[in-house]
């Protein structure tokens, strides 16, 4: 299969008036046509930046400086905003965070999509659409009705749904999926998860999902990124990350979360915060919070970067000593 | 909901009759009366100065005199003018307010108009040079010293360079032979100014809901041309042709008070709509709208501008609320008989019941405002109607 | 006690820090900046004046805005205006007399025959290097009218806005934190001095009052701190009351008082300080109107220096004494202007919805 998205070497920082702020570094990877990859990290670690980099959505003090981001072949960094306008939705979509404000709250959602729409297919007529808007609807389990009502007369699971709707409307080849499910309830995050599913299989989408759910991660996804502090410490197909992780954050990540098969393990907490990304770093990122730290990466004399541990398998190679445990 | 409303309609009544209370203290605070230079006119016999005064009342006690004038008020009778005399507050406030709703009306929807689209662009160019410098102007017109600022723009298109009319509302020589009032005109340009944007708000309305761009476009500037047929049609022809010169009269010595008023009016609200408009565009649905690959001005039109829309409009109800209060000063320059000119008029010379009627008008003008657009807005906005149970 | 001392030392730094990070963002306001600029100079204007009189520099007998006087004479070319217009001389009615000449009619004090070159008074004379901005028709230094009416300014604008703000954060947080039978009242005492329009009723109260400028700010404030921004105040006051702060100060035991005094009060302040701000500027504003119109007692202010040059006609002869028109109206613009400037600076340091990053 060919790569859909290739991102090279992507670096961004964004200004801030204490200084700036290096939310992407170096990171490289790439998504297949159908395939589903997935981004897990903690809060703050750069996940949604990488995502508003692919649609080149950052915000305003947030600056490109290095890297490519190649989509179907054409080049996303430094695209003209007329071009991109073209890309987006139609190439890439997006499943915002919060659906609650995705919405803008006096437009009628039926409309919101077919604005989009509109935009993208402006030969369709306004019957086409509205068939094409209660057909998406059905796909993700909701009542056609709900295109006739405004954002705050929907409930924040429907919204959501219809956000899914949203994001098909205009047949992308990728729909980024920024934590979809955070602000919801178990049982409805579930249906969500299995709807998303269902429709990438359906469609043969690719799919960025980003989560900081481990466990969500491992349901939805074909490969894994791991991000700590702005880099990739750990890239992987997801089955291969979980069942031998080579880095020790992944660990980490894996430890503390409880797994209901299998035998009972006691859970284990990571201590510390993430480094705040204001100040440089040198060596591993990650080297304070380790559990069980090289010499080497404590006297945090090797510089980052990935080196290949197993089949289309990477870690980062300052951990790739310590974890041999 | 209803005890709610139920519940401010009985605190309006208690706050409009302290009002109506406050009101009249005030102006009985003011020393003298309206008859005092008859003691200054050696010909009156003597006593010729307490007859009057017992003749309107005004010998008896304060407290007495409220009580009257407030029961009368709440019967519908408002006393007579003690300086015109056989007319009626009533009378004088029916024929000064058209040419203050004539003036001003079209004052508010010029600068509430331009206001938004300025406000509007200045928001989205954030950070550019045209930004600073639109935003440097519409400071200064926002600040500058309006009574100064008037007589400047009388000074140079009025005087130097003898462009438009000074003062006034319309050229006495011109009327003498005019076989009606200068109100009946000013009702007609009324009925026609409200009719001609009423029709235009439809035509808006109505092609709100078409699918395509291209289509809605040209609809509306069909419709926009249809309007001025129509309007040019209505001024040549029947009853409307004979009132048209004097129509016209009115109109141009409207042109200067309009343009200075608009000046100074129209930046309040640019800078009103560009704060609003900043806030709007922090939020969520404009990320989605750029994802979405909607073109610049959509987003800014459709998405951040109309809900920049809500405040805006709050302050156009408060602005019209204040309207009559504002006139004074604008009335004043440049010599437009209207509602301003009387009320300060009446009390400077203590015409206590033309005072006290123009003051309820406002009184009652405001709270309704502020009535419906508390109403409006609990209903609007469950958020507001939890906070505003009080 | 030397945990207190430590905590407050602490608690010091702390301020500092946040002075020191919402200067850093005012600054990035350049408009901000430039209304700061323009503040300080007419601030500096107001004080600099004193120092002269005080240091001798100006005396006053010449420079005293309101009693001062200097005789300067010229040499005038009597002529007389023909009736008709244009002639060889004239274009316009406007240009007889022309620059150093007099019409014959307006002598009045002196002797005089057409063509004959008199010596005459020269008030209002323009500016000039004694006088930089000239002097008014009675010979005083309108440059230190100027300094006068920014002093004015100054007193009458902070003294009001402090008074109005005071009063309606002081009323907003009690109607917000007691809410019942206090709120209703307090919002309804607002209504109702929304519903008393402003320039008729301060028309009453200078007639009944003597306004001098205390009185006047005091007046100023009161009208301003019932009215409109009681509303907004408390509804910031709510926003603040629902705080998880405020529930857990009430937990933890603290009086009605001390978490208004210590906990809503400070968390309103800033909103308070922006509404000071910008209602100086509708003090000086409304000062300036009054004056205009003649109806304070006050010995000088901008809007004297406009109402008198009104008064005597000099606004309509254009820029040829731009010196009577032109400063006075600019620093009325000016400074509300620069006051706004600096409003809408602290506007996008407190609303963290309106800045750039």
């Amino acid at each position: 299969m060919s790569n859909i998205l290739e991102v090279k070497n992507l670096t961004m920082h964004y200004e801030t008036l204490d200084g700036d702020v290096d939310a992407v570094k170096d990171i490289t990877f790439n998504v297949k046509a159908g395939e589903s990859f997935g981004i897990v990290g903690e809060s703050g670690c750069g996940k949604t930046s990488v995502a508003m980099c692919l649609l080149q959505l950052q915000a305003e003090n947030g600056k490109i400086s290095n890297g490519s981001i190649l989509f179907d072949g054409q080049e996303l960094v430094g695209m003209s905003e007329n071009d991109l306008r073209k890309v987006r939705w139609d190439g890439i979509s997006i499943v915002f965070q919060g659906a609650m404000n995705a919405w803008n709250p006096v437009v009628k959602v039926g409309e919101q999509i077919r604005e989009a729409m509109r935009e993208h297919n402006p030969k369709s007529t306004k019957s086409q659409n509205t068939e094409k808007i209660n057909e998406l609807f059905n796909m993700v389990g909701l009542d056609s009705s709900a295109s006739e009502r405004f954002p705050h007369e929907l409930s924040g699971g429907m919204k959501q749904r219809a956000i899914i709707a949203l994001a098909l409307s205009c047949d992308p080849k990728l729909i980024i999926a920024d934590e979809p499910t955070t602000a919801l309830d178990v049982v409805i995050q579930d249906q969500i998860l299995t709807e998303i599913k269902n429709v990438q299989e359906l469609l043969g989408l690719s799919l960025i999902y980003i989560s900081h759910d481990i466990a969500v991660i491992a349901e939805m996804t074909d490969k894994i990124a791991v991000m700590y502090a702005g880099s990739i410490v750990e890239i992987g197909p997801t089955e291969e990350v979980f069942k031998s992780p080579k880095h020790s954050y992944t660990r980490s990540l894996l430890d503390s979360t409880p797994s209901i098969m299998g035998e009972k393990k006691k859970l284990r907490s990571l201590e510390g915060e993430p480094p705040s990304l204001i100040n440089k770093i040198d060596g591993c990122s990650f080297s304070p919070r380790c559990p069980s730290p090289s010499n080497e990466c404590k006297n945090q004399s090797i510089e980052m970067g990935l080196i290949k541990v197993g089949i289309d398998h990477y870690a980062d190679k300052c951990c790739s000593g310590c974890i041999s445990e | 909901m209803y005890k709610y409303i139920f519940k401010r309609i009985y605190q309006l009544v208690i706050v409009f009759f302290l009002f109506l209370v406050t009101s009249y203290i005030l102006f009985d605070s003011i020393p003298g009366n309206a008859f005092q230079n008859m003691l200054l006119n050696p010909l009156l016999p003597p006593g010729a100065y307490e007859q009057v005064l017992a003749l309107y009342g005004l010998d008896k006690p304060l407290s007495e005199r409220i009580v009257l004038y407030i029961t009368n008020f709440f019967k519908g009778d408002f006393g007579y003018s003690y300086k015109y005399y056989p007319k009626t507050p009533i009378e004088l406030i029916a024929e000064r307010l058209p040419r203050t709703l004539m003036l001003f009306a079209m004052v508010n929807i010029v600068s509430f108009y331009t206001g938004f689209l300025v406000g509007k662009i200045l928001a989205w160019r954030r950070g550019s040079k045209s930004e600073t410098w639109i935003t440097i102007t519409s400071v200064f017109s926002y600040t500058v010293f309006y009574p100064w600022f008037a007589l400047m723009m009388l000074w140079f298109f009025g005087y130097k360079m003898d462009w438009l009319p000074i003062g006034k509302f319309l050229y006495p020589e011109k009327w003498y032979d005019a076989p009606f009032d200068s109100d009946v005109i000013f009702t007609l340009m009324i009925k026609f100014t409200v009719i001609v944007s009423i029709i235009q708000f439809l035509i808006y309305m109505f092609t709100r809901n078409i699918e395509s761009l291209n289509s809605k476009r040209n609809l509306r500037f069909f419709g926009f041309i249809l309007n001025i047929v129509g309007s040019f049609i209505f001024w040549n022809t029947g009853d409307a042709l004979t009132k048209k010169i004097y129509a016209m009269d009115i109109a141009y010595h409207m042109i200067l008070p309009v343009i200075t008023v608009t000046i100074v009016a129209f930046a309040g609200t640019a800078l009103l709509t560009r704060t609003t408009m900043m806030e709007v565009l922090k939020d969520d649905y404009i990320l989605t709208a750029r994802a979405k690959g909607l073109s610049q001005r959509r987003i800014r039109d459709r998405h951040a501008a109309r809900n920049a829309l809500l405040p805006v409009v709050t302050s156009f109800i408060f602005t019209i609320v204040t309207i009559i209060d504002g006139s004074v000063l604008t009335e004043t320059i440049f010599s437009w008989p209207g509602m301003g000119q009387l009320i300060l008029d009446s009390v400077l010379n203590e015409d206590i019941p033309v005072a006290m009627a123009t003051f309820s008008f406002i009184g009652v003008f405001a709270l309704v405002a502020h009535f419906i657009a508390d109403i409006s807005y609990a209903y609007l906005d469950p958020r507001i109607r939890i906070q505003s149970q009080g | 006690m030397d945990n207190l001392k430590n905590e407050k030392e602490i608690a010091k730094s702390l301020r500092r820090k946040a002075i020191s990070k919402n200067w850093k963002l005012f600054k990035q306001s350049r408009l901000g900046m430039v209304g700061l600029i323009i503040v300080f100079f007419f601030f500096i204007l107001s004080i600099l004046q004193p120092i002269l009189f005080l240091t001798g520099i100006w005396d006053q007998g010449t420079y005293n805005p309101v009693v001062g006087y200097v005789d300067q004479t010229q040499d005038f070319l009597v002529v007389e205006c023909p009736k008709e217009f244009p002639t060889e001389k004239y274009e316009k009615r406007t240009d007889c007399p022309g620059r150093n000449e007099v019409n014959i009619k307006t002598l009045f004090y002196s002797d005089g025959e057409v063509g004959e070159t008199i010596q005459l008074n020269l008030q209002p004379a323009p500016p000039s290097r004694d006088h930089i901005l000239g002097t008014d028709s009675l010979g005083r230094d309108v440059f230190s009218q100027i300094m006068e009416g920014s002093q004015v300014a100054f007193l009458l604008g902070i003294l009001s806005a402090t008074l109005g703000v005071g009063i309606s954060t002081l009323l907003g947080t009690i109607a917000a934190f007691f809410g019942g039978r206090v709120d209703a009242y307090l919002m309804r005492q607002s209504d109702l001095v929304l519903m008393l329009p402003t320039l008729p009723l301060l028309f009453i109260i200078s007639a009944f009052a003597e306004l001098k400028i205390w009185h006047l700010a005091v007046v100023l404030g009161t009208i301003g701190g019932l009215g409109g921004s009681v509303i907004t105040i408390k509804s910031q006051a709510l926003q603040v009351k629902v705080k998880p702060f405020v529930d857990s100060a009430r937990i933890t035991g603290g009086s009605n008082m001390k978490i208004l005094f210590s906990h809503v009060l400070p968390n309103v302040a800033p909103l308070a300080l922006l509404f000071m701000v910008f209602s100086v500027t509708g003090a000086i504003a409304s000062e300036s109107v009054l004056s205009f119109l003649g109806l304070l007692n006050i010995e000088m202010s901008w809007g004297l220096m406009i109402y008198l040059a009104q008064v005597e006609g000099y606004i309509f002869s254009g820029l040829k004494f731009w010196w009577l028109i032109l400063p006075a109206g600019l620093s009325v613009t000016f400074l509300t202007g620069g006051f706004y400037l600096v409003g809408r600076g602290l506007d996008e340091v407190f609303n963290p919805r309106l800045r750039k990053r």
